[in-house]
């Protein structure tokens, strides 16, 4: 890990208290933090250089029957990440907007609203954005079964062709 | 006059992909913009957890239709990463040859765009042919001509050809002495000058506020390039320059395409050079392909492509397949954001340029 | 850049250029070398295991049954069929191809206005019967899918090993059985192959998964004694696995071996958790070899009272007696025999039928009888001089040996030189053993082994018996007969053989023929002869034995293993032979013979 990445972490666990940190490369650091240090924590990084938020993604713990939303930081100053990842549950899910800091955080939760069903609080608009006249639960859920659905909304296909027939005809193992 | 609302896509000329922008108008100026994705939504993410992950390689360079590439280096990439594998050399190299040529591709391809909404059709005609010449060097080298499905998590599929050496300068020195008449045709058209410039402009604080990366923020003045910032492959080991601009109109965009192709076509003359013998993959996980894992981690991996920062978000629980994978596609802050926040002011006319040389690409905002 | 007004006229250049397009169809292109067009599939070397169907990304591949193709084994009779609909042109199916079967062409267009024209079985004509179809992508060493190589199994040093009877292969670690779970592709062909078949693919994958639990029962499922056969078994499952056919077969049995050996004993039943309802009516079992352990063990499960009669002192036959001890230690026996014996099977020692026990006197006390007896007796060469007190029987040699290494017999007479004659495992038992004994004796090895096949290849035993018998120190002399036994002073000095030509004649049937001018003296002290055995039937009453019908010294029976007397049921060497696995497949399906007897008879 950099030094200055090591040093910035110090500061955030002097402010929020300790979490939990793993490195992933010399550049790239994950960090788990309770939900309510989130925000601050964003914040403090993003006036520390890491401004350009490359990604807002959830994941599916169905086991742990949680959440997990992440919030990667980029700085363009050194080329250093932090992903910052916070556990919420998974039934009513619900969590604040980040809006105010990324104006683009708004479709981003939009999408997660739409994919796993996350209330972000704070963001007006929660209209699905990519899916039309979806009836299902949200898709990207792990109890979510694409094959089954696809199989009940769309007819299977009969193919009456005699490929081997044709194949053995080919091979002149049998007469065309 | 009152407001007119009008679906701008998916079906239009200035289109590119299947993406749609409802606009509200008052006589030709846009009074305000939503932008509607979705056209193109595969569920890839949703795909990509239910197949192994090998078999994910067929499937994730189809997110990204113009630069397929740089979605199997992220994936390779991130695999690599969570593993801790050490690629070959001569892989590495290998991907940055396939990554420029892709970017030279896709420049040209959009040269061919921008022809569209300004009526210059001669650009498209050239655009796609000299592309293909790419293209056919693509198929020499990866068995295929769009997704080439080559470059896979330890390396890459194959050994390059023989020859293909030779048939990768030739081509570099065809697009180089082609370039001229790419600056005649479009550069330095007077046409094309009053036509772009400024246009569709962004500022610099906009820019990095609505987290524009990619020649979006280079027509800006700043300089940020993944492949100086945080350089991946051995982009650090090659000369290189960030052409910048500092006018933030789409002219300035379609400059910096046309100086990056300069670059990229320097790049690839360096890694035929520099370039080593030896293996070209490595196995990142025991077994066949059909049992391959990668161990439990998290990883971010992202590249500059052609209109950006491209992620990929890969998480492992230590199982045969990807528990989950998140595309950040480049596109998505001015695709989305953008639109609604830049849009608006600006005239019906100039929405297309807006949509083309900011570089607004469907597939990869819809997955 | 500066604006201009003419600049865009530079383009008027290009107008007398020829165009860059070609016409098509008129003109036609040439894909490159390592195009990805369609498929070819050549069928004499695909062997349907369905692989590439498995591997494919968009399901556009199913196995499709040729009912023309003749079944055989390593073979299933299928072959791929593609949805050009879905396919994605990777290449995966060629890169992953078990035998190299299937490559790509260099065509690039197939146009139809109809979906069903886009479904084929690829043959060696490709898509579009073309003769010699121009190959594009095919499978090379980089882009090759599977592992080929297999996780070498750690075994003790010959130098070390020769000096004991230590087991000396030493079984996968948890990373090494995981690993090489891991190359299985689950085609299932060895399970065809296997005479019990197991449910191989299942049961690795539950190693590769690191579900143990899930692979023991599995394996009980099928086969009660998969201690002993990790161990011992003749694997024919990695003869035809679909790896082999362009490299190293998985271990199949080095994976079963993994599995019993890292379950705790204790544990078993928990897993297993067998449930039968009990039932009244009581089976008898002559022999506890292999088909006599396995009948029981299948009908203690559904439920039946079942009794073993041994005739020696421990239960096990060949698997006690007669594989040494450095290939099955008693330790691995003891755990299959524990499990049986825990499901409420007794087992009576010492009590030999026809001497103790009359059989009929066991037909009286018991609802059918299963008798798996073996082939105990030797087979002699007959030479001159064979009825000298040194020279002796393979199998009770053996069984001295095994008894002295438990502590439950003297110290065999151990050879200082000895000549073998026989080329098949159990001569290699011999051999090794001795071989064992000489070096804790005397420090050397000093073992001969002769047969009349010509060569390794011919000879039947396993060539990494050969192998690791070499290592250990004994010499080979394949291609020889014997013609007698040299004897001095009552002594014997060694044995004289002559070169053999030829085996077997041209209809296949054992015929040897030999060169009486090319001779050879191979010098011992002792001879052992281990030319193959024969059974024992003097336990049999006249009047069954007149019902019954034999084949060439085997008992004929049904599927079920039930001979022509309807309580009769038998199994193992005496039935069909020549191994372990064999053995465990007559007793299960003895064992549902027997129920299904045992039911009819109840509802008639």
């Amino acid at each position: 890990m950099m030094n200055s990445m090591n040093d910035l972490l110090e500061e955030l666990k002097k402010l929020f208290g300790n979490f939990e940190v793993q490195e992933i490369d010399e550049r790239e650091v994950k960090i788990d933090v309770e939900s309510d240090k989130v925000v601050g924590i964003l914040t403090t990084l993003k006036s520390k250089g890491y401004s350009h938020l490359s990604l807002l993604t959830c994941v599916d713990w169905i086991n742990e029957n949680k959440f997990e939303l992440i919030y990667i930081l980029y700085s363009w100053q050194n080329g250093c990440k932090f992903i910052v990842a916070t556990w919420i549950e998974r039934k009513n899910p619900k969590f604040v907007t980040v809006m105010n800091l990324w104006p683009v955080a708004r479709f981003y939760e939009r999408e997660i609203h739409e994919f796993f069903g996350v209330e972000f609080e704070g963001n007006d608009d929660m209209k699905p954005l990519i899916l039309e006249l979806w009836d299902d639960i949200p898709p990207l859920r792990k109890d979510f079964d694409p094959l089954e659905y696809s199989k009940k909304k769309f007819p299977g296909r009969q193919y009456d062709k005699d490929v081997i027939q044709e194949a053995l005809i080919f091979r002149g193992d049998k007469n065309g | 006059m009152g407001e007119v609302k009008l679906f701008f896509g998916p079906n239009h000329p200035g289109m590119h992909g299947n993406f749609s922008v409802h606009l509200y108008v008052e006589g030709d100026t846009v009074v305000k913009a939503k932008p509607l994705p979705g056209f193109l939504h595969r569920g890839f993410e949703k795909l990509m957890e239910r197949r192994t992950w090998f078999q994910n390689v067929a499937l994730i360079p189809r997110i990204c239709v113009p630069e397929p590439d740089i979605n199997e280096v992220c994936y390779s990439m991130a695999i690599e990463k969570i593993a801790k594998i050490d690629v070959p050399e001569r892989a590495q190299w290998i991907r940055m040859i396939v990554l420029e040529l892709a970017r030279i591709a896709n420049h040209l391809w959009s040269f061919a765009g921008i022809g569209g909404p300004l009526g210059l059709y001669t650009g498209p005609f050239w655009g796609v042919a000299d592309r293909d010449r790419i293209l056919d060097i693509f198929e020499q080298l990866t068995g295929a001509r769009i997704y080439h499905m080559y470059i896979i998590p330890g390396g890459v599929r194959k050994e390059m050809p023989s020859k293909i050496q030779d048939m990768i300068s030739q081509t570099l020195d065809y697009i180089e002495s082609r370039l001229p008449d790419y600056e005649n045709l479009i550069l330095r058209n007077r046409i094309v000058q009053t036509r772009l410039k400024g246009i569709a402009l962004l500022d610099r604080e906009s820019a990095l506020t609505m987290g524009v990366t990619g020649i979006g923020l280079r027509a800006t003045g700043v300089p940020y390039d993944l492949r100086k910032v945080d350089p991946y492959l051995y982009y650090n080991y090659v000369d290189f320059e960030v052409p910048t601009a500092t006018e933030g109109d789409a002219y300035s965009r379609i400059k910096l395409k046309y100086l990056e192709i300069k670059q990229s076509i320097r790049i690839i003359r360096q890694v035929l050079e520099k370039m080593p013998e030896g293996p070209i993959n490595t196995k990142f996980s025991d077994g066949n392909a059909l049992r391959y894992r990668v161990p439990k981690g998290y990883a971010y991996v992202h590249v500059e492509a052609t209109r950006g920062e491209y992620g990929y978000f890969v998480v492992s629980n230590g199982e045969d397949k990807p528990y989950r994978v998140t595309v950040r596609g480049a596109s998505y802050p001015q695709g989305l954001y953008g639109i609604e926040k830049y849009l608006p002011g600006t005239r019906i006319e100039d929405v297309p340029i807006w949509l083309d040389t900011m570089g607004v690409c469907a597939p990869e905002i819809d997955r | 850049m500066e604006k201009s007004f003419f600049a865009p006229v530079k383009a008027w250049k290009f107008l007398f250029e020829k165009p860059v397009t070609i016409k098509v169809p008129k003109e036609k292109r040439k894909a490159s070398e390592r195009y990805r067009g369609f498929h070819i599939n050549d069928w004499d070397k695909c062997i349907g295991c369905g692989t590439c169907s498995k591997v494919c990304p968009t399901d556009a591949i199913q196995m499709v049954e040729v009912p023309v193709l003749e079944k055989k084994f390593g073979e299933k009779p299928q072959r791929p069929s593609i949805d050009y609909g879905r396919c994605s042109f990777c290449a995966m199916c060629v890169d992953i191809c078990t035998t190299g079967s299937l490559q790509m062409t260099r065509e690039y267009v197939h146009l139809s206005s109809q979906p069903e024209a886009f479904i084929f079985v690829p043959t060696e004509k490709g898509i579009k019967n073309v003769e010699n179809v121009e190959i594009g992508w095919i499978k090379d060493e980089d882009s090759e899918l599977l592992e080929l190589e297999r996780v070498e199994m750690e075994m003790i040093e010959a130098e070390e090993r020769v000096k004991s009877f230590i087991e000396y292969v030493k079984g996968y670690s948890k990373e090494q059985a995981i690993h090489e779970a891991a190359r299985c592709v689950e085609c299932g062909i060895c399970t065809d192959r296997c005479p019990e078949h197991m449910d191989i693919p299942e049961y690795i994958k539950s190693i590769w998964l690191d579900d143990l639990e899930e692979g023991l029962r599995w394996l009980y499922k099928t086969n009660p004694l998969s201690s002993v056969c990790g161990r011992v078994c003749t694997h024919r499952c990695e003869e035809v696995c679909a790896i082999s056919n362009r490299g190293e077969a998985v271990a199949i049995r080095w994976l079963k071996r993994y599995i019993v050996d890292n379950v705790p004993s204790e544990d078993y039943m928990k897993i297993l958790n067998f449930n039968p309802k009990p039932k009244e009516e009581r089976i008898a079992i002559v022999g506890s070899g292999p088909a006599g352990l396995s009948a029981a063990y299948f009908l203690a499960t559904m439920g039946y009272k079942v009794d073993i009669f041994e005739s020696l002192a421990k239960p096990g036959g060949v698997m006690r007696y007669g594989i040494p001890r450095y290939r099955l230690p008693d330790e691995a026996l003891d755990k299959d025999i524990a499990l049986i014996q825990a499901l409420g099977v007794r087992i009576f020692t010492n009590t030999t039928i026809g001497k103790d026990i009359k059989l009929e006197e066991l037909k009286e006390k018991y609802d059918a009888i299963f008798v798996s007896t073996g082939f105990t007796l030797g087979r002699s060469t007959g030479v001159p001089g064979t009825d000298h007190p040194k020279v002796v029987q393979a199998l009770p040699l053996l069984k001295d040996i095994r008894d002295y290494l438990r502590g439950e017999a003297p110290k065999p007479e151990i050879p200082e030189t000895l000549v073998v004659i026989g080329g098949g495992n159990v001569a290699m038992d011999v051999a090794r053993s001795v071989a064992r004994l000489q070096k804790m004796e005397y420090g050397k090895v000093n073992v001969k082994l002769a047969c009349l096949e010509r060569n390794f290849e011919e000879m039947p035993a396993d060539m990494e018996e050969i192998i690791e018998g070499k290592e250990e120190g004994v010499e080979f002399y394949p291609g020889w007969g014997p013609i007698r036994i040299m004897i001095e002073k009552d002594e014997i000095k060694g044995v004289e053989f002559q070169k053999c030509l030829e085996v077997f004649d041209s209809d296949g049937k054992f015929n040897p023929k030999f060169d009486a001018n090319n001779k050879m003296i191979l010098q011992g002290d002792m001879v052992v002869e281990a030319i193959g055995q024969a059974p024992d039937y003097s336990y049999l009453p006249e009047e069954i034995k007149s019902k019954l019908q034999f084949i060439r010294g085997r008992i004929l029976t049904n599927e079920y293993r039930q001979t022509d007397i309807p309580w009769l049921f038998a199994g193992g060497d005496i039935v069909n032979g020549p191994d372990i696995i064999h053995g465990v497949a007559d007793g299960y399906w003895a064992a549902r013979g027997i129920d299904d007897y045992l039911s009819s008879k109840e509802r008639s």
